[in-house]
């Protein structure tokens, strides 16, 4: 997946990381290209697990 | 803009989405009034909407397919409760002749080229019925076209032997098998052969011997049979060391399906069971066994164009980002709608894929689009979910413009994820690296 456009940010922390204190706003979205292409009866293993 | 909230069960946060654009937000709920009277998080938001809507209308409506899921036999040797194939089609069906194959993966590969840029490969998946019972052809398909496709199989593992999957391996091709259960018994009540016999160790063997092969991954169809075996069953996957597993919702597209349909509530609660036992894996072990169609969920939330699953987004996947390819030629939207002679758009012997990616059966499962119909149409979530699958809401629900069939299990699933979000965990649940590629176009994060 290649990038494709600018990033706005008006903070940079990410809204998957657990702050000491609780934050009163969480909101983040993130892009690429798009390729999905699996259903629910297959999942094409190209994104690999942590080991 | 039009700002929704919606009560995720969190103990401090409460969700706002703005479904138009897949836009959200977790706001604490000591501060909610306050936040949607206005200020950094609605300025933030209305300078981005727009390329938001951009966004999402692309992943929705302007995808080429780059995808097929390949039929080549109309047989299998099992006779499972939830199968979306006809029985007499799985028992007494065609295999797809050697030479026919190659001559459709030909065709197809000169489709491909004028969809897809220079150096990227399109995907073949062989599905079924059980590809396996018609071997020699499969294989020398995958040989003849190694340089043209990236392959994967889906197989129920029963004839996968030793040969086939040195051979699979050898060559790379992605592996998906499939199991029910954590016992034999609790397989054998949806998973049997037409014999009756058990076939839960043949799956065993199989994962046994893919140990260490980094592209496999195994599916269970969550059916009222299992929903209280989905935690022993998901422990089970991970000391085999499956690296992905999908807990599916059995797909309510034929009549034997909806004989063990489980109720929303309870499949949600089973699931989200099963889903946290993985995460606590995860932790204890340090080894990852990604539930990839909830991770899908997650996605939808946090990169709504990194979904990797395109069931869960209106329109789904079917007929725009992949189609099906039946034995005889014929061309389907979707493996899903190979038991429905309605919804084939054409054959790829005989007719341009334009013309059948334009045909009218092909357009009804394209243009069902939840903006268009109630329920969905106000619903907050209903681009994170897509209310799939078109199959179920035709043949179950009695047309496209009905829900899917599970509507609760998923808004569920939508409040998990958002859970997850607010707590900071979402990461634990997702490939790793599946964010390479992917670039931020939005963070707001207030104390």
């Amino acid at each position: 997946m290649s990038h494709t456009a600018q990033p706005q940010q008006t903070q940079t922390t990410p809204a998957t990381s657990q702050p000491t204190a609780q934050p009163a706003v969480i909101a983040s979205r993130r892009r690429c290209d798009a390729d999905g292409v699996g259903l629910s009866h297959y999942i094409l293993m190209d994104r690999k697990p942590a080991r | 803009m039009t700002l929704q909230p919606l009560d995720i069960g969190h103990a401090d946060y409460v969700a706002i989405t703005d479904p138009a654009t897949a836009f959200w937000a977790l706001v604490r709920k000591d501060r909610l009034a306050e936040t949607l009277a206005g200020g950094p998080l609605l300025d933030a938001y209305r300078e981005r909407a727009a390329d938001f809507a951009r966004e999402l209308h692309g992943l929705r409506f302007e995808l080429k397919p780059s995808a097929v899921y390949v039929n080549p036999t109309e047989r299998c040797n099992l006779d499972c409760t939830y199968c979306y194939i006809p029985r007499d089609m799985r028992r007494d069906g065609e295999h797809m002749a050697a030479d026919r194959l190659l001559a459709a993966l030909e065709r197809l590969k000169a489709y491909f080229a004028t969809t897809l840029p220079a150096g990227r490969k399109p995907r073949v998946i062989f599905h079924g019925a059980e590809p396996l019972t018609n071997r020699e052809a499969l294989f020398a398909a995958i040989d003849a076209c190694r340089d043209d496709y990236t392959f994967g199989v889906q197989t129920n593992a029963t004839l996968l032997d030793d040969a086939a999957l040195a051979f699979l391996t050898g060559r790379g091709v992605s592996i998906g098998l499939s199991l029910d259960g954590p016992t034999a018994d609790v397989t054998d009540a949806t998973r049997l052969s037409f014999g009756g016999k058990s076939v839960h160790d043949k799956v065993l063997s199989a994962m046994d011997r893919l140990r260490g092969y980094d592209a496999w991954s195994v599916i269970a169809t969550c059916t009222a049979k299992n929903l209280d075996q989905l935690v022993p069953l998901v422990e089970l996957f991970h000391a085999r060391e499956a690296p992905t597993c999908m807990l599916n919702a059995v797909r309510c597209t034929l009549p034997g399906a909806r004989t063990v349909k489980p109720a929303d509530a309870a499949l949600a609660h089973a699931f989200i069971a099963a889903v946290e036992r993985s995460h606590a894996l995860f932790r204890a072990s340090g080894r990852k066994l990604v539930v990839a169609n909830f991770a899908n969920i997650l996605l939808a939330i946090l990169a709504p164009t990194a979904r990797r699953l395109m069931c869960d987004i209106s329109p789904c996947g079917g007929g725009r980002a992949f189609f099906a390819l039946a034995p005889d030629g014929g061309l389907f939207p979707c493996s899903e709608f190979i038991g429905l002679p309605q919804f084939e758009g054409g054959n790829l012997f005989r007719d341009s894929m334009e013309d059948v990616l334009a045909s009218p059966a092909f357009a009804k499962v394209t243009g069902r689009d939840v903006d268009k119909f109630a329920p969905c149409s106000t619903c907050a979530i209903r681009h994170f979910c897509g209310s799939p699958c078109p199959a179920e809401a035709h043949e179950m629900n009695g047309g496209m413009e009905k829900i899917g069939a599970f509507c609760g299990f998923y808004e569920e699933q939508v409040r998990y994820a958002l859970r997850l979000i607010a707590d900071g965990k979402a990461g634990d649940f997702l490939w790793d690296g599946w964010d390479a590629g992917v670039e931020t176009s939005f963070s707001v994060n207030l104390p």
